[in-house]
C-alpha cells in the first residue's frame, strides 16, 4: 500500500515537473530603476552593442592623449592660444548613436579648454555656421573650403572626425568593433596637423 | 494561470526526510480534491499570442488604426504610444514590431521608428538567448516555450520598413544607419540560410535610394545592383545609367542595362523625384489549429523519431489521441490593388515585394519541424496521464487524476502563433522623376484615397509613405 502511495507521490511530482514547467514558460520578471552611485558596477556591463559612457571615455581619453603628446600642443603653445572650433564627429556606423556623438563633441571642447592650451569656439554662438561646415564636411576636405569656412567661424583649427565600425554577426555573437577617428586641420592650409583613431569592441555573445 | 497550476500541486509535496509516514496517509477526500482543483485549475488555460492580439488585428481590418494602437498599448501595459513598456524583451518585442506599423500607418514615423530599433536589438538578444532548454521545452511543455525566433523575412523587413520611417522625415543619416544594419543581417543570413534568402527587394532598393541622394554613387549601384538581383525594376534602368557615370561598380545586370541605352545618361543632371512606397494588406496571422492525427503524422513524416511516431499510431489506434494542436496561418483576404495618381495622371506602381508569400513559404518550410514536436507533447501529455492513473490505482481517481494531468497538460500547451503581424502583405514602388515644384499624390486602395501635396526642391526628392494594414 505504501509503495501504492509512493507511486501515486510520483506522479503527482511528475505533474507538477511538467505543471511548473509551463508556468515557468508563462511567467516574466519585474523591473525597477536604480541610481549609477546605488549599485556598484552599474555602469561596468555592456547593456548592447551601441556606445556607451564608459566606451566613449576610453576612446576620448586615448585620441585626447595622443594629442597631448603631440607636437601640435607644441606649437599651440607658442601661438598664445589660438582658436579652436570642434565639428561634429560623423556617424559612420550601423548604431544610432547620434545623440552620443554629440556628448562626444561636449567632452573634447571640455577637455580642450580645461588643458588651457586653446580657445574653443563655442558652438551655441554660431550654430548655423557650424552647421554648414559639418554640411561641408567629407572625408576628402577641400582646403579653400577649410580655410573660407574657418575664416568665417574665426577658427585657426578645425578638430573633426568620424566613429565607423565593423560589424559582424555570427551564430552565437554580434561583434561590433568602433574606431574613433579624429584629426586637426589648419584652417589656412588645410594641412592635417595630427590625427589619431582609438578602438573598443562591443558584442553579445552567449 | 500558472500561479494556480502550483497552488493545485502545494496539496501534495513530495515526501520529506522525515515526514514520511505523515505523508504517506494520505486521505482519500484530500486526492478526490487535489484531482478537481486539476481539472479545475486547466479551464483557465494560456490563450495564444494571436488571442491576445486579435482585437487588434480586427480593428485594424476595420480599418481603425487608432484603436488597434490602443489595444497594443494596453497589451504592452503603457497609457500612450509615446511609452515603452518596462520590459521591452521577451514577447513584448513582438508587439512592439507589430505597433511599429501601426504607427507608420498613422504616420507618426517618430515612433514607429523608436519601437522598430528597439525590437531589432531585442530580436537579437533573443536569438542568442535562445538556449537548449527551450527547445527540449518546446518538446514537452508548450510550442510557446522559449524566447522568440523571427524567421529571416522578419529580420530583413525590420531595417527595410525603418529606413522607409527616416525617408520619410527626410533623415538620411538615420536612413543610412538602417540600410548598414540591413547589409549585416544579409551578410549573416546569406552565410546561414543561403544566399536567395539574404535578397530583399525593397530593403536593397531603399538602401540603393538613401547613398545615391547621400551622394555615394558606388554604394549606391551596389545595392541597386542587389535589388535587380531580386527583381527587374524597370524604375531603376534610368537610375542605374545615371549612377555608372559616378560609379565604377559593375555586374553583369549593371551592364546589361548600359548596354540596352535608353533615358537617364551621365550627362543628366539628378532630376528632382519623387518616391512612393504603398504598404498594403497584411501577412497571414499564425493561429492555432486542430488537424487529426493521420495528417498530423503526415506532415512530420521527416522530422519525426520511427519510436514516436509508432507511438503515434499505437496512441491513435486506441482512440487516446485523435487531434494535434499545431499554429498555422490564417485565411488571407483579398487585396485591393494600389494605384497612384500623380498631378491627375496614373503611374505604375511596381511590386516590391509579396511579404505574405514569404511569410507562406516560411512556415512551410517549418511545419513539419512544429507538427513534430506537436506530436511529441501529445504523447507526452498521454503518458503523464496514465502514470497518474496508474499511480492512483485506477478506478475513478485514478481516471480523474490521468484526464486532469492530461488537460492540466493540454492548457499549458500553447501553439506559438508569435509573429510580426502587421507586417503588409505587399509592397509597392514607384519612382518618377519630377519638376521642382508642388505636386499632388494620391494613393488608392479600394474605397479609400490618400491624398497629399508634396513639394520637391530642385534635384531633391520627396517620399511619401502610405501604410494600409488592412
Amino acid at each position: 500500500m505504501s509503495n501504492h502511495r509512493a507511486i501515486h507521490s510520483v506522479a503527482l511530482a511528475l505533474a507538477s515537473l511538467m505543471l511548473t514547467g509551463a508556468a515557468v514558460t508563462a511567467c516574466g520578471g519585474g523591473a525597477r530603476a536604480v541610481r549609477g552611485s546605488d549599485v556598484k558596477g552599474l555602469d561596468d556591463a555592456a547593456m548592447s552593442t551601441g556606445l556607451d559612457k564608459r566606451d566613449l571615455e576610453q576612446m576620448l581619453h586615448e585620441n585626447m592623449e595622443s594629442l597631448q603628446n603631440s607636437a601640435l600642443v607644441k606649437r599651440w603653445e607658442g601661438e598664445n592660444r589660438p582658436a579652436v572650433a570642434v565639428l561634429s564627429m560623423r556617424n559612420d556606423t550601423s548604431e544610432h548613436i547620434d545623440s552620443v556623438l554629440q556628448a562626444l563633441i561636449t567632452d573634447v571642447e571640455t577637455q580642450l579648454v580645461n588643458a588651457g592650451h586653446v580657445r574653443v569656439i563655442s558652438r551655441d554662438s554660431q550654430p548655423e555656421m557650424i552647421a554648414e561646415v559639418n554640411k561641408q564636411q567629407s572625408d576628402a576636405f577641400d582646403a579653400s573650403t577649410v580655410a573660407r569656412l574657418g575664416q568665417q567661424v574665426g577658427a585657426r583649427y578645425f578638430v573633426t572626425g568620424r566613429v565607423y565600425n565593423a560589424d559582424e554577426r555570427q551564430s552565437g555573437e554580434r561583434r561590433v568593433q568602433y574606431f574613433l577617428f579624429m584629426r586637426v586641420l589648419d584652417v589656412q592650409t588645410g594641412d592635417i596637423l595630427w590625427q589619431n583613431k582609438a578602438d573598443v569592441t562591443k558584442a553579445i555573445v552567449k | 494561470m500558472g500561479a494556480r497550476s502550483i497552488l493545485i500541486l502545494r496539496g501534495h509535496p513530495a515526501p520529506r526526510a522525515g515526514q514520511t509516514a505523515k505523508r504517506s496517509r494520505t486521505k482519500p477526500g484530500r486526492s478526490w480534491a487535489a484531482a478537481a482543483l486539476l481539472i479545475a485549475g486547466v479551464a483557465s488555460g494560456c490563450a495564444s499570442h494571436s488571442d491576445h492580439t486579435k482585437a487588434a488585428r480586427s480593428a485594424l481590418d476595420a480599418g481603425n488604426a487608432q484603436k488597434a494602437l490602443e489595444l497594443y498599448n494596453k497589451r504592452l501595459e503603457v497609457e500612450d504610444a509615446k511609452d515603452l513598456p518596462k520590459n521591452v524583451g521577451g514577447d513584448n518585442t513582438v508587439l512592439i514590431l507589430d505597433r511599429a506599423m501601426i504607427l507608420q500607418q498613422l504616420q507618426n514615423y517618430k515612433l514607429s521608428s523608436r519601437d522598430l530599433e528597439v525590437a531589432d536589438k531585442q530580436i537579437e538578444v533573443l536569438d542568442f538567448s535562445r538556449k537548449a532548454i527551450d527547445d527540449i521545452g518546446k518538446y514537452l511543455f508548450s510550442d510557446e516555450t522559449g524566447p522568440y525566433k523571427a524567421p529571416f523575412y522578419e529580420k530583413l523587413l525590420i531595417n527595410t520598413q525603418n529606413m522607409l520611417n527616416y525617408l520619410q522625415q527626410q533623415d538620411l543619416n538615420g536612413a543610412r544607419i538602417e540600410a548598414r544594419r540591413l547589409a549585416v543581417m544579409q551578410s549573416f543570413i546569406s552565410d546561414h540560410e543561403g544566399e536567395g534568402a539574404a535578397l530583399i527587394g525593397p530593403g536593397s532598393y531603399f538602401a540603393g535610394f538613401i547613398f545615391e541622394k547621400s551622394g555615394d554613387p558606388q554604394e549606391a549601384l551596389r545595392y541597386y545592383d542587389e535589388a535587380l538581383q531580386f527583381s527587374d525594376f524597370k524604375s531603376l534602368a534610368p537610375v542605374v545609367r545615371r549612377l555608372a557615370a559616378k560609379g565604377s561598380y559593375r555586374t553583369k545586370r549593371i551592364q546589361a542595362i548600359l548596354d540596352a541605352g535608353g533615358g537617364g545618361t551621365a550627362e543628366d543632371a539628378a532630376p528632382s523625384e519623387l518616391l512612393v512606397v504603398v504598404n498594403h494588406g497584411r501577412v497571414p496571422a499564425k493561429v492555432p489549429k486542430r488537424i487529426p492525427i493521420g495528417l498530423a503524422l503526415t506532415y512530420a513524416s521527416a522530422f519525426i523519431s520511427p519510436a514516436n511516431a509508432a507511438q503515434a499510431n499505437q496512441l491513435a489506434a486506441q482512440g487516446l489521441v485523435t487531434w494535434i494542436n499545431y499554429p498555422a496561418l490564417e485565411k488571407e483576404g483579398r487585396l485591393a490593388i494600389p494605384e497612384l495618381i500623380v498631378d491627375g495622371t496614373d503611374q505604375p506602381i511596381e511590386l516590391g515585394l509579396s511579404v505574405d508569400s514569404e511569410a507562406v513559404k516560411a512556415w512551410d518550410e517549418a511545419r513539419g519541424a512544429l507538427v513534430a514536436s506537436a506530436i511529441t507533447r501529445m504523447i507526452t501529455r498521454v503518458l503523464a496521464g496514465e502514470v497518474a492513473r496508474k499511480a492512483s490505482g485506477g478506478g475513478t481517481l485514478g481516471a480523474l487524476l490521468s484526464l486532469g494531468t492530461q488537460a492540466a497538460l493540454t492548457a499549458n500547451d500553447v501553439p506559438d502563433t508569435r509573429s510580426w503581424a502587421t507586417l503588409p502583405a505587399r509592397i509597392g514602388i514607384a519612382r518618377l522623376p519630377l519638376p521642382p515644384g508642388k505636386h499632388d499624390v494620391q494613393v488608392v486602395l479600394g474605397p479609400d484615397r490618400r491624398r497629399q501635396t508634396v513639394e520637391i526642391p530642385p534635384g531633391g526628392y520627396a517620399v511619401v509613405c502610405v501604410t494600409d494594414l488592412r
